[in-house]
C-alpha cells in the first residue's frame, strides 16, 4: 500500500485516494476536434518508469494531487498540487 | 388552505434509539465515554482569491483564527477544523436552526460560501485513556505525538466510512464528525472497538 | 513404546509445576504450559501426526516452528474448528481439541495410503494429464475423488462465532522477531529514543536463545531494558506475515487462541496494519532438509529442532539418535540429545573428517565422516537409518528412533524478498540472503550472520542505524553476547542423495525431486514454471525449508549453479492467515456501512421490504398482508396514477454548488444549460463523460445568482463529485466555484398524484400551489408541521408532484404531517419498486439505461445539448460510431399477450433469428395499461419499427415472447399531467 504525501494532509495511505490516471495529459481547447479529444481521453504512454499521475484524496481533502511515481517500484519520487509543475527524475 | 404555524421541532438524531445512554464492554477500569454531540455544523468555503478577506472577517466576528490544514482551532464556542485547501468546518453547540450559517453567512459576505450541514453530519465525542487505541481499530493516522496532539485535525476514513478526527485536549477526546446517513454504523464500529476497554455512552 | 518419561526433569521453558490437559484424536493427553500441541504430543510418545497431501504417507513432527511441513491438525470443534494449524506453534490450554488431517478412518489405518502404491500413476502434473477424458467424467467422478484424496484440514461449515479486528500502528522502527538479533535490535533502536515495535511470533521471546541456558541471563537483563523502555512496543504472538510497498508490513497477533476461555469483548486475532519508517526484519533462519529417500517419514526431524524440544520443551524426542549435517552447527543437536538422557547418538558428516568430528570423538560421540544417509527403515515409526560411505556401493543399517538432518541453514528473507530486496548468493553458507535495500536491514541470521554472539551484535548494529535513519542519536551501548560460542557455519551444500526411493523437497504437498527433474524435462526449467508444474513451495509452510533444495535440485538437472536458478517468488502471507482476521470488523452487517435515511425506523416499522442501492438501504416496496410483491407494487403504483403517493427520495444525490462562476461551472459539466436559469426555477440536466457516453442525470435549482442546488442519481453522488473535483481542479482552475455534498443535510420525500396538491396544500404553510404560485419546475420555500421546507415542483412518476426537501433532522415530522394532510386523499407510501414501474410508465430513463454504454442520441435526448460552448463530452460525441444512425436507439416495449413477462436483459430479435437487433433495458408490469408487462428498450432503427413485432428472447430461460415496438412514452406524452 502506498504512503502518498498530500501537499495538504501530509503523508496518508493509499486507501483514502482514487487512481485519476495520467496527468501529463492537457484538455485540449474546446475547438481541438476528434483527435485531439481522442488522445486526450483514450492515447496514454503506459511508461515503463516514472510517471505523472493523478491521484484523488478522495477520503480526505478532496484534491487531485500531482505524483511522480515508478510504475515498477512504486517509488514515489515527487508529490504536488495540481498546478504544480514537478520534475521527473531521469531513470 | 394553510395550516397554522407551530414552532420549530426539535430535530431528530440520526442515532435515536441507537445510542442509548449507559455503560457497555468491558467491566471494571474507568470507561471511555463517547457521546453524541447536538451541533451546528457550518462548511465555509472561500471564494477564489478571498481567503485573505475570509479570514479577517471571520476574525472579527467571530474572534476565530481560521486554522491552517491540519489544524482546528477554537473561539467563544466555536471550533474550526480545515477540511479542504480554504474550507473549514465550523462547529458550535446547536442553537436555533440555521443561527450558525446565517450568522457566518453575514460576516463573510461574498468573500466566503456558507453551507449548513447541522443536519447533514454528526458529531460524536470518544474521551479517554484508551481512545487512542480505539481509534487505532480504524483509524490509519499515526494520532501519537508529535504526529498528532491537541488541536490536530484531519480528514480521513474509519471504516470505510469519510471521518473528520479533531483532538479536543490530552486526554485524548476525539472529536468524530460523520455522515449524519453513515451515523449508526459509525457508531457501531465505535462502541465495538471500544467494548475491550468498557465504555459509557452519555 | 518404551516405558521411560520422554519429559526430561529440568530445564527448558516449561512449567512443570502445572498440568493441562487436552485431546488429539480423542485421546486424553497433558503437558504442561510452555508446551506447543508438538512439545506435548513428543512429551507423550506421539509420533504419528498426519497423513500427507496426495500420497497419504505417514508423517510426524518435522520441526519446532512455523516452519513446519508436516505436523497440521484441525484444532476447535463445530464452528470454531480451524484447520492446518501447525502444531509446532500452537500453545496448549485446558480443553484444547485437536484432530489429525487427511485420514480416514484413522491415522494409523489410512485407506487412502493405498495412492502410495499407485504413486507411479500420479507423477507430477497429473492432474492436466491423467483426468483429461472423458470429458462428462471431470465434474462427475474425477474432481470429487481427487477432493476427498487429496487435500489438508475441514473449514468449519457454521459461522465463526469470534470476532477479530484490524488495528493500525506506526512506528520509527518496527523489529521483527525476537532472537538474539531483534532483541538487540530493539533495544538500541528504543535506546536511542526511536519509537519501537518489535513483533514476534512466538509466545516467547527469545528465539533461538530459548535453547541456550549459558544466554538466559543475557536474554533476562535484555528483556527487562526493553519492557522498561516507554517508547517500545513488544508484541508476542504477532506473525509479520506480508511486507508491502512503502514499508507498510501486515501483521497477525493470536490475542486469544492459548486461552481455554477467552475474556469478553476481546477479539481472537488482530490483523495489524504497520507503518514503520525503518524495518529491521531479525527474522533468523530456516534450517533445511536433504532430499534422501523416506525423508518424510516420522522419526526424521530437523537438527536444530530436536535439540529445541529439548532444550526448550525437555522433551527427547528420541532415544537412538542419528544426525545427518553437513555442518558444525548441528553437532550441537548430539550433545544436547545425549545430556537428556539419549541413549547413543551417530553423527553421519556429509563432510570429510574435520576438527568438528575430531571434537566430537573426543566426547565419545560416533562420527561417520564423508558419509550419507540413503533411505531409513520405518513405517509409522522409524527403528533404523541406512547410511552409507559417499562414493561406495552398500550401506549400513544403524538403529535408530530418530533421524536429525540439517542440510545449512537458510535465512528467513521471505519479508525482505517480497519488498524486493535483491537477493545474494552466500557461498559460505549455500543459501541466499538479503542485498541493500532503502529503509530496511536484515540482521543476524536473517542475512546469514550465524550464532548467537555475532547475530546480536548485528542486531545491535542494524537497530541503532534504524535509529539513526529516523532522526535519533545513538543510543548508550550495552553488554552483548561474545562471539566464542558461535559454530562455524560454513557447510558443504548437500541437497539430495542419489539413491532409489521417494525423496521429498516439499514435505506438506509431496513433490520429490523427482518430480523436479519431471517438470524440467517436460520442458518447465524456469524456477517459476517448474514450482507451479511440481506444486513445489506451493504449501502453507511455502517451502521454507526445502524451497532451496527443491531449486538446487532443478539447477542440477540443468547443469547450472543453484544461485543462477534461484528461488521462486516470495508472497504473503509468510505463514497462513485466518479469513476473520482479514475482513476482520467488516463482517455481517457491517460487511459494508449501511446508509440509512432519516426516515429508515418508519420504514421499517410499516413493514418495507428493502433493497440495497449502492451502500443505501431503500424501500423497495410495504406489502401488506397476504399481498405478494407485484401486488404490493401495484397497490403503490395504482394510488400515485389515481389519488397520491410519497415517496422517500433522500438518497438522491444533492450537491450545493456557489461561486461567481457557479453558473459557467454548470454549463461545462452539462450538456444543457444552467447559467440562463431563473432564480427560483429547476432545470432537468444531463451530464456526459469526457468519451461523449451519457454519465448522470438530475435536476438542478438555482437559488440564488451564484447559488444552484444540484440532484444526481443515487448511485452516481459520489462519482459526481469525484468528476466535479477533477474539473474544477485540474481544467479550470481559475474557475470561482465551490460546492460541497449535501446529500445528507436535506432529506426530501416526492408526493406524487392526481391529488398531490390537495395534500401538499393541507401540510404546507405558507405557500401558493396554484400553478401560478408554484409552476412545473418552480421552487419555494415554506414550512411543514413548523418545520422548514424547500418544496420543487418537479416530477419522475409522470403525475402532478412535489418534492419537499427538509433539513435531515425534520424528515420525520415533515414525513408524518404530509401522511396526516394526505389520508383523506388516500395518500399511500410507495418504494422504489413502485417509483421504477411510474417512470418506466413515463419513459424517464434511469441506471438502466444511463450504463455508460449509451448516448444522449441513442436516449432521445440529445435535442438537449446547447448549440455553442464548450462541455465535457461535446467534442467525442460526435465520433462516427456515436452519431452512427444504425446505434439501437430509446424505444418503449408491450408484450403482446399482456400476461406473458419479458425479461430485463432480453434481447430483441426477429422471429426465427438469432441476430441480436438490440436488448430491453428495463420492464416492468403497468398499471397504466391493466397490468400488462411493458419495458424500454435499446432498438437498432427503434422509431422505424415502432408499430412492428419483434421477438424478446432469454435463451438462459429458453423464453421468447413476442413483443410490440412502441413509444417509450406510455403515458402522458405531452405532459398534461405534471402541469395540472
Amino acid at each position: 500500500m502506498h504512503l502518498i504525501d498530500c501537499p495538504w494532509c501530509g503523508p496518508r495511505d493509499e486507501a483514502e485516494f482514487a487512481y485519476r490516471g495520467d496527468a501529463t495529459v492537457t484538455r485540449p481547447a474546446p475547438d481541438a476536434g476528434i483527435d485531439a479529444f481522442y488522445d486526450y481521453v483514450f492515447t496514454r504512454a503506459n511508461p515503463r518508469g516514472w510517471h505523472v499521475e493523478w491521484w484523488h484524496h478522495a477520503a480526505g481533502c478532496r484534491q487531485h494531487v500531482k505524483v511522480v511515481r515508478h510504475t515498477m517500484t512504486h517509488a514515489i519520487a515527487a508529490t504536488g498540487r495540481a498546478t504544480d509543475i514537478l520534475e521527473v527524475p531521469a531513470a | 388552505m394553510s395550516a397554522p404555524e407551530p414552532a420549530v421541532p426539535a430535530p431528530r438524531s440520526p442515532l435515536a434509539g441507537v445510542a442509548t445512554t449507559g455503560r457497555y464492554g468491558a467491566a471494571g477500569g474507568t470507561p471511555l465515554a463517547i457521546a453524541e454531540i447536538p451541533a451546528a455544523i457550518v462548511q465555509l468555503a472561500a471564494r477564489r482569491g478571498r481567503a485573505g478577506d475570509l479570514a479577517r472577517a471571520v476574525s472579527g466576528a467571530f474572534g476565530l483564527d481560521l486554522p491552517p490544514p491540519g489544524r482546528a482551532a477554537s473561539a467563544r464556542g466555536i471550533d474550526a477544523i480545515w477540511i479542504q485547501p480554504d474550507a473549514w468546518l465550523l462547529l458550535a453547540p446547536r442553537g436555533a436552526e440555521g443561527a450558525l450559517a446565517a450568522e457566518v453567512k453575514r460576516a463573510a459576505g461574498d468573500a466566503g460560501s456558507v453551507v449548513d450541514q447541522s443536519h447533514g453530519k454528526t458529531l460524536m465525542s470518544l474521551a479517554g485513556a484508551a481512545a487512542r487505541r480505539v481509534m487505532a481499530k480504524g483509524c490509519r493516522l499515526d494520532l501519537d505525538a508529535p504526529a498528532f496532539g491537541p488541536g490536530r485535525a484531519a480528514v480521513t476514513q474509519i471504516a470505510q466510512i469519510g471521518c473528520v478526527v479533531h483532538q479536543r485536549d490530552a486526554i485524548p477526546t476525539y472529536g468524530l464528525v460523520v455522515p449524519s446517513s453513515l451515523a449508526i454504523p459509525f457508531f457501531e464500529w465505535l462502541t465495538s472497538s471500544a467494548a475491550e476497554f468498557g465504555y459509557e455512552v452519555g | 513404546m518404551t516405558g521411560r518419561a520422554f519429559r526430561i526433569a529440568g530445564g527448558g521453558h516449561i512449567d512443570r509445576s502445572r498440568t493441562v490437559r487436552f485431546r488429539f484424536d480423542g485421546k486424553e493427553h497433558s503437558g504442561h504450559p510452555g508446551d506447543t500441541l508438538a512439545s506435548a504430543l513428543l512429551a507423550a510418545g506421539v509420533r504419528l501426526v498426519g497423513r500427507s497431501f496426495k500420497y497419504h504417507r505417514p508423517r510426524g513432527i518435522y520441526s519446532a516452528g512455523p516452519e513446519e511441513p508436516n505436523a497440521l491438525v484441525e484444532i476447535g470443534t463445530g464452528a470454531r474448528r480451524t484447520p492446518n494449524t501447525r502444531m509446532t506453534t500452537a500453545e496448549i490450554h485446558d480443553g484444547l481439541v485437536a484432530e489429525s488431517q487427511n485420514r480416514w478412518p484413522s491415522l494409523r489405518f489410512d485407506a487412502m495410503a493405498a495412492t502410495s502404491v499407485a504413486a507411479r500413476l500420479l507423477p507430477a502434473g497429473f492432474y492436466y494429464k491423467t483426468f483429461m477424458w472423458p470429458a462428462s467424467f471431470w465434474e462427475k467422478v474425477y474432481e470429487p475423488m481427487i477432493r476427498r484424496a487429496a487435500g489438508l484440514g475441514r473449514a468449519a461449515t457454521e459461522p465463526d462465532p469470534d470476532h477479530y479486528e484490524a488495528a493500525h500502528a506506526h512506528c520509527d522502527v518496527l523489529v521483527v522477531g525476537a532472537g538474539a538479533a531483534g532483541l538487540a535490535a530493539a533495544r538500541a533502536a528504543g535506546e536511542a529514543g526511536a519509537r519501537v515495535l518489535l513483533a514476534e511470533q512466538d509466545f516467547l521471546l527469545g528465539g533461538g536463545l530459548l535453547l541456550e541456558p549459558a544466554h538466559e541471563a543475557w536474554r533476562g537483563e535484555t528483556l527487562a531494558a526493553i519492557i522498561a523502555l516507554p517508547n517500545v512496543t513488544v508484541m508476542p504472538r504477532t506473525t509479520v506475515f506480508g511486507y508491502y510497498d512503502h514499508n507498510m508490513l501486515g501483521a497477525l497477533e493470536r490475542v486469544t487462541d492459548h486461552l481455554a476461555t477467552a475474556p469478553d469483548h476481546v477479539p481472537r486475532q488482530r490483523s495489524w496494519t504497520i507503518r514503520a519508517r525503518e524495518v529491521v526484519l531479525a527474522t533468523g533462519a530456516d534450517e533445511r532438509l536433504v532430499a534422501f529417500p523416506d525423508n518424510d517419514r516420522p522419526g526424521v526431524m530437523l537438527a536444530g529442532a530436536a535439540r529445541a524440544y529439548v532444550a526448550r520443551f525437555g522433551v527427547v524426542p528420541g532415544r537412538r539418535v542419528v544426525l545427518f549435517t553437513n555442518n558444525d552447527a548441528a553437532y550441537a543437536t548430539a550433545d544436547t540429545l545425549l545430556a537428556a538422557g539419549a541413549d547413543s547418538a551417530t553423527i553421519v558428516d556429509f563432510r570429510p573428517f574435520g576438527t568438528a568430528a575430531a571434537a566430537a570423538r573426543a566426547r565419545g560421540i560416533e562420527v561417520l565422516p564423508g558419509s550419507e544417509v540413503i533411505g531409513v527403515d520405518g513405517g509409522t515409526s522409524l527403528y533404523a537409518v541406512q547410511v552409507r560411505r559417499r562414493g561406495t556401493w552398500g550401506s549400513t543399517q544403524v538403529p535408530a528412533d530418530l533421524l536429525c538432518v540439517s542440510g545449512g541453514y537458510s535465512p528467513a528473507v521471505h519479508l525482505a524478498s517480497q519488498a524486493r530486496t535483491p537477493l545474494a548468493w552466500d557461498a559460505r553458507i549455500a543459501a541466499f540472503v538479503p542485498g541493500e535495500a532503502a529503509r530496511q536491514r536484515s540482521a543476524g541470521g536473517a542475512r546469514g550472520v550465524f550464532g548467537i554472539g555475532a547475530a546480536a551484535h548485528d542486531g545491535a548494529a542494524a537497530g541503532r542505524a534504524a535509529a539513526i535513519a529516523t532522526g535519533c542519536r545513538v543510543g548508550s551501548e550495552f553488554v552483548l553476547p561474545g562471539r566464542n560460542g558461535d559454530a562455524d557455519p560454513t557447510v558443504m551444500p548437500c541437497w539430495e542423495i542419489a539413491a532409489p526411493g521417494k525423496a521429498f523437497v516439499d514435505l506438506q504437498n509431496d513433490v520429490t525431486a523427482a518430480d523436479i527433474r519431471l517438470a524440467r524435462q517436460e520442458g518447465y526449467e524456469h524456477i517459476e514454471h517448474a514450482k507451479r508444474y511440481t506444486t513445489h513451495t506451493m504449501a502453507t509452510d511455502q517451502g521454507k525449508i526445502g524451497g532451496l533444495v527443491g531449486a538446487a535440485v532443478l539447477a542440477e538437472a540443468r547443469g547450472l549453479p543453484v544461485e543462477q536458478v534461484g528461488i521462486p517468488t516470495y508472497r504473503p502471507y509468510v505463514t497462513p492467515v485466518t479469513w476473520g482476521a482479514v475482513a476482520a470488523h467488516h463482517v455481517g452487517k457491517a460487511f459494508a456501512p449501511i446508509r440509512r435515511t432519516m426516515l429508515h425506523d418508519w420504514h421499517v416499522r410499516n413493514g418495507a421490504d428493502f433493497m440495497e442501492a449502492g451502500l443505501w438501504l431503500r424501500p423497495g416496496f410495504y406489502p401488506q398482508k397476504g399481498e405478494s410483491p407485484w401486488d404490493s407494487v401495484l397497490r403503490e403504483a395504482r394510488a400515485v396514477r389515481r389519488a397520491v403517493g410519497i415517496c422517500d427520495v433522500s438518497t438522491l444525490g444533492k450537491i450545493d454548488v456557489q461561486g461567481k462562476d457557479a453558473g459557467v461551472f454548470l454549463d461545462r459539466l452539462y450538456m444543457n444549460t444552467f447559467s440562463t436559469l431563473a432564480i427560483g426555477k429547476a432545470r432537468y440536466g444531463i451530464m456526459l463523460r469526457e468519451d461523449g457516453m451519457v454519465f448522470d442525470d438530475g435536476t438542478t435549482t438555482r437559488l440564488a445568482e451564484d447559488h444552484f442546488f444540484v440532484t444526481t442519481t443515487t448511485a452516481n453522488a459520489a462519482r459526481v463529485m469525484e468528476h466535479m473535483d477533477l474539473y474544477a481542479q485540474t481544467v479550470w482552475p481559475d474557475l470561482d466555484v465551490q460546492y460541497c455534498s449535501v446529500t445528507d443535510q436535506w432529506a426530501s420525500m416526492s408526493i406524487a398524484g392526481p391529488k398531490a396538491r390537495s395534500t401538499v396544500a393541507r401540510a404546507v404553510a405558507g405557500l401558493d400551489l396554484s400553478n401560478e404560485g408554484l409552476p412545473f419546475m418552480g421552487v419555494a420555500d415554506a414550512t411543514v408541521a413548523g418545520c422548514p421546507v424547500r418544496v420543487f415542483r418537479i416530477s419522475f412518476s409522470g403525475e402532478l408532484a412535489y418534492e419537499i426537501a427538509t433539513p435531515a433532522g425534520y424528515a420525520l415530522a415533515v414525513w408524518e404531517a404530509v401522511l396526516a394532510a394526505g389520508r383523506a386523499d388516500g395518500i399511500v407510501p410507495y418504494g422504489v419498486e413502485a417509483l421504477g414501474l411510474l417512470r418506466i410508465e413515463k419513459g424517464h430513463v434511469a441506471g438502466s439505461e444511463l450504463n455508460g454504454h449509451t448516448t444522449a442520441r441513442d436516449l432521445g435526448l440529445d435535442r438537449m445539448a446547447k448549440k455553442r460552448g464548450d462541455f465535457v463530452g461535446r467534442v467525442l460525441a460526435e465520433r462516427p460510431g456515436l452519431v452512427d444512425p444504425g446505434r439501437p436507439t430509446f424505444v418503449g416495449i408491450r408484450s403482446v399477450d399482456p400476461k406473458r413477462q419479458v425479461r430485463q436483459g432480453a434481447h430483441l430479435v426477429e422471429p426465427g433469428s438469432f441476430k441480436s437487433l438490440g436488448w430491453v433495458s428495463s420492464v416492468t408490469r403497468s398499471v397504466e395499461l391493466g397490468d400488462a408487462w411493458i419495458g424500454l428498450a435499446l432498438l437498432t432503427d427503434g422509431k422505424a419499427r415502432i408499430g412492428s413485432r419483434l421477438v424478446a428472447a432469454f435463451p438462459l430461460k429458453d423464453e421468447a415472447v413476442e413483443v410490440e415496438i412502441v413509444s417509450p412514452h406510455f403515458i402522458d406524452p405531452e405532459n398534461a399531467r405534471v402541469r395540472a
